[in-house]
Formats: C-alpha cells, structure tokens, sequence
C-alpha cells in the first residue's frame, strides 16, 4: 500500500440484483497522479466513479479518499472531490454564471469568493464569452467545459471525470486531454475513457477494469513491459511456386522459440504474411535469414509487432 | 442549513421559468373566485348572500391546491433523474434530506405566491361588510399548511419515477385521497365512524382552521403528515441504485 494514496479502494463490491458490476475492485491512486481507468463499456468503470463520489452506495468493500471512510464521511469525501459525470447534465434553464454561482453557494463558499474563482476558472477553461449565455443555447464542447468549470471550482484535491472527452469534435478532444495534463500538476485525477491514444497522453498510471475486475495495474511502460514475452513476428514471403500454406507453416512453425505459427490470407499478392508468436527473449530473425537464403525464398517484410496499450488492452478485454 | 435555501432559490426561480407555474397559478385563482363568487356548488351568489364571509374560499381552496400542486412539484425530482443532473446535485456536499427540504420550501414559495393572489376576495369582503379577521387569517394559515402537505406528497411521488407525468397523476391521485376519499372510505366503512379515526382525515383537521381556530393539535398534524412525506421522499433518494 502507497503512503502517498489519496485514494485507496478494496475489495469493492457493487450488486444490481443478481448482477455483479464490480465483483471485488482493489487499487490504490497516488497523490498528483492522473490514473485513467481503462475498458471496454460495461466493464464497471462508471460505476466505480459514481461510488467515489457517493452517487451510489457499495453492496460490500472499503474506499479511504483523503484518509476519511468515503461511507462514514460521505459529505466529507464530497468537499474535496470535483467530479464531471458521463451525461454532463446541467441544469439547461440557468446562465452559466448563475449555474456557477449555484454550485459554489451549495459548496458553502460566498458570493465573492465564487467570483474569483468563476474569474479565475473561465480563462482556464475558456467559457469567458460564454458566462452570461444560457446553458441550453451552448454546445456539447461548451456544456462540457461548464461541466469541469463546475467540478473544479471549489478547487478539490481529487478530480473526477467520466470519459471526459466523449461526443467532442477532434479539436475540443486536444483542449480537453491538455486542460486534464494541466489539472495533474495540483489536482489528483482520476479520469476513465476507452479511447486509448487519451491515457497514453495524459495518464500516469492505468488501470484496466474488465467484467468488475482490475485486470491490470500499472504504468504504460510496466504494462508494456509485462506484456514483452508475448511478441510476434510478421514475415512477408514470397512462396515457391506451388509451395502450399502448410509447407510454409512446417518450415516456418518448426523453428525453435515458436510457440505459434498462422499462415495468412491467400491475396492477390504474391506475398504470403506468416504470424509467429514467439516465446520470451527468443529471436528467430537471424534463422529466418538463413531459411530463405538456403531455400531460396524472398523475403520482403520482417515486423516485429511488441504489445503495445492496444495489444494489451484486447489481450485482456477480449471475450475469447 | 443555508443550502436549503440555495436550493429552495434555485427551485422557485426554476418553477417560474417554466410555464406550469403560470398555469397554476392562473387555475388556482379562476376556480377560486368561481368559488367564492358563486359558492363550491355554483348555486350560491356572493353579491345576493349579502354574507360578509369568506367561508366558500376556504371549503373549495383546499380542492385545487390538491389538482394545482403536484403539477408544480412533479419536475422537482423526476425531471432531475431524467436529465440526469441529480448526479451532479446528490454528490455535492449536501444531505438527501436537505435536498429534499429545500426542493420542498421552493415549491412553498410558489405556494405563498399563489395564495397572496388569492388575497383580493379577502379585500373585497374587508370593503363591503366587517368579516370575522379571526376566521380570515386561520383559514389562510390551514391553506398554507395543507398546501405544504400536498407540495410534501407531490415531492414523493416526484421521486418515485423520472415521469413528470406519473409524478403527477400519483400526486393528483394522493391529494385528492387524502382530502376527500379517507372521509367517504371512512363513512362507507362504518355505520357509526369511531370518531378517532373521523378526526384523521384531512377534512376534519382543516375545518377548525376554516373557522378561524389555529389549533396546535392540527398545525402538528399537517407538519407530521408532511414530515412523514419529506422523510419517505429522502429514503427513495438515498436508495438510488439505478445505473
């Protein structure tokens, strides 16, 4: 267990009837880190989220936020986290400074602290021209920067934010991702997507949520490097004439440190793209070389294909 | 708790940003005055009865607050869970009671506004004759307060589904229980009703106000009710396990 963790979930349970959404959660998020919670829909990322922040109540598990027992201390916890939902749903009646307003009055702050925090925080998120506007008349971009504006104003230790970047266009995605690496260096930020390019930009630490479980822990390079046995290799050859794909796969498949071999797609090409899933520290390289010189074949593609977050996130997220 | 009332602004400026407040209202005052001017059974002429009285008021009021007010409480939580902006509003540093309580005085708001309205027919019998002042400002206190019982029970309805409309028929349907069907059930019931249970029903706790008796046993009644109304519409909200 960290000494530094803001945040520490165990064992967290959650049950909708005979339904596990969670079915026994444990991590740890460190002060000033921004974690993202990786996987697919449905995983339980959100609803992880919506018990951090006391929306929903846990059918078992412990979560400390802030050293406070988030189910003893709920109005507590709350204080000191700021959290964006899914939906961003605000209420469409107000003006967005009156909206702010209401917030941070609820969050027991006076009029003119608001002000300058309101002040401080348009700039930052850039709503300035948009504080008078009503919040129904505004985008999906603008109701989302509300939306942070809203979960950031009262300056929380802990910033929560539910895919965050979801139904925004490819610019408001690049303001966001850069509002967030920002927020990293004062805030401790916990933010879930399963847009993967998003967490290698702007997360810390990973942590990937599959059928109500952790299925990995981690920082990119320790997953990555969890994952360095299970690399494969392409070769793009050209068969002999009349070479079948299963005298391929013999001579290819029969190499030591192979643990796998698949022959690919017959196309119009002429080349054949023969997969090998290679055994930990083994490179076949050097022998393939020495296969297609002495057989005379044609090598024109040799790719060695690492596990990256993508790799890792499909290893382990798929159903298969 | 100064958030309650952060809430309950919030909810009164937001039920007259929205038209219902106006409708309400406006059906509130025509039936009254259709009431008042013509008695609860339209036979009866105000100008002709030459009785300074405001009695027709206060015996047909209680029926349209009972029609009028769950349409002004329906939205207060259903309209929320639809939207989906109680997330936001429940993981703010407030209690669920408190959120309840606030929505609850903001529709009251509503309520004091809708009754001061009332206050011409009032006026006009202080103008033409000497009413009883007593009965005057007994019955207004017996509207607020069954007025807040009825806001009470819409509010629970309210957080019984994320359907304005369902929201506010079962509040239509509670109101309207509560102010007349308990008196019928209980006659329908018993020859000879045992008169602790006559003294149950909404009718009888507001007739003494209606006289102009401020009765604490009957102001204690109508808060209990409501109470009870408040403390079941903070349980729903708690139990919030939906996705």
């Amino acid at each position: 267990m960290a000494r530094d963790a803001v945040i520490q979930i165990r064992d967290l349970v959650k049950e909708y009837g005979s339904f596990r959404a969670l079915k026994g959660i444990s991590f740890d998020v460190r002060q000033g880190e921004i974690l993202g919670l990786l996987g697919p829909n449905g995983a339980g990322k959100s609803t992880t989220m919506k018990i951090l922040t006391s929306f929903i109540s846990a059918t078992s598990g412990s979560v400390t936020i802030d050293g406070l027992d988030l189910f003893a201390n709920p109005i507590e916890t709350r204080r000191r986290i700021g959290y964006l939902p899914e939906s961003t749903a605000l209420y469409t009646d107000m003006v967005v400074y009156d909206y702010l307003q209401y917030c941070g009055q609820m969050r027991g702050f006076s009029r003119k602290q608001i002000d300058e925090r309101i002040d401080a925080l348009a700039h930052r998120v850039g709503i300035v021209e948009k504080l008078t506007a009503s919040i129904g008349t505004l985008s999906k971009g603008y109701k989302q920067r509300v939306g942070l504006a809203q979960a950031l104003l009262h300056n929380p230790k802990i910033v929560i934010l539910d895919e965050p970047t979801s139904g925004l266009d490819p610019n408001q995605i690049v303001e966001i991702r850069e509002l967030i690496q920002e927020l990293g260096k004062d805030h401790t930020v916990i933010l879930s997507t399963h847009i993967l390019p998003e967490v290698r930009q702007t997360c810390d630490r990973v942590v990937i949520v599959h059928r109500g479980e952790v299925a990995a822990d981690g920082t990119i390079e320790q997953l990555e490097g969890k994952m360095a046995d299970q690399h494969e290799l392409v070769v793009g050859v050209v068969p002999a004439a009349g070479e079948s794909d299963a005298a391929l796969r013999d001579a290819l498949g029969g190499m030591a440190g192979v643990r796998r071999c698949t022959v690919g797609y017959h196309t119009q090409e002429p080349v054949e793209h023969v997969t090998l899933q290679l055994s930990a520290s083994r490179d076949v390289r050097p022998e393939i070389a020495v296969w297609a010189r002495e057989t005379n074949h044609t090598v024109v593609e040799l790719r060695r294909k690492s596990m990256d977050l993508e790799g890792i996130f499909q290893h382990l997220t798929s159903d298969r | 708790m100064k958030q309650i009332l952060v809430i309950a602004k919030r909810e009164l400026a937001a039920t007259f940003d929205s038209p219902i407040a106006y409708i309400a209202a406006t059906v509130f005052l025509v039936v009254t005055a259709l009431m008042f001017f013509y008695g609860i059974d339209g036979n009866e002429d105000f100008f002709e009865a030459r009785q300074a009285t405001l009695r027709p008021l206060f015996d047909g009021a209680p029926w349209v607050l009972a029609v009028i007010l769950p349409a002004v409480t329906m939205r207060l939580v259903a309209e929320e869970k639809k939207t989906g902006t109680l997330e936001l509003l429940v993981t703010l540093p407030v209690s669920d009671l408190a959120i309840i309580v606030g929505k609850l005085l903001g529709a009251v708001g509503f309520l004091v506004v809708a009754l001061l309205l009332t206050l011409v027919f009032p006026a006009l019998v202080l103008k033409l004759g000497s009413p009883d002042l007593g009965a005057l400002v007994g019955g207004y206190i017996g509207l607020l307060l069954i007025g807040t019982t009825f806001l009470a029970l819409g509010v629970m309805t309210s957080t019984w589904t994320h359907n304005q409309i369902v929201a506010f028929i079962l509040g239509l349907l509670l109101c309207v229980f509560f102010w007349t069907a308990t008196d019928s059930l209980i006659k329908l019931a018993f020859e000879q009703p045992p008169m602790a249970l006559q003294l149950l029903t909404f009718k009888s706790q507001f007739a003494a106000f209606a006289k102009g008796v401020v009765d604490i046993r009957n102001v204690f009644y109508f808060l209990s009710v409501t109470a009870v109304a408040v403390v079941a519409s903070t349980y729903m909200l708690k139990s919030r396990n939906w996705k």
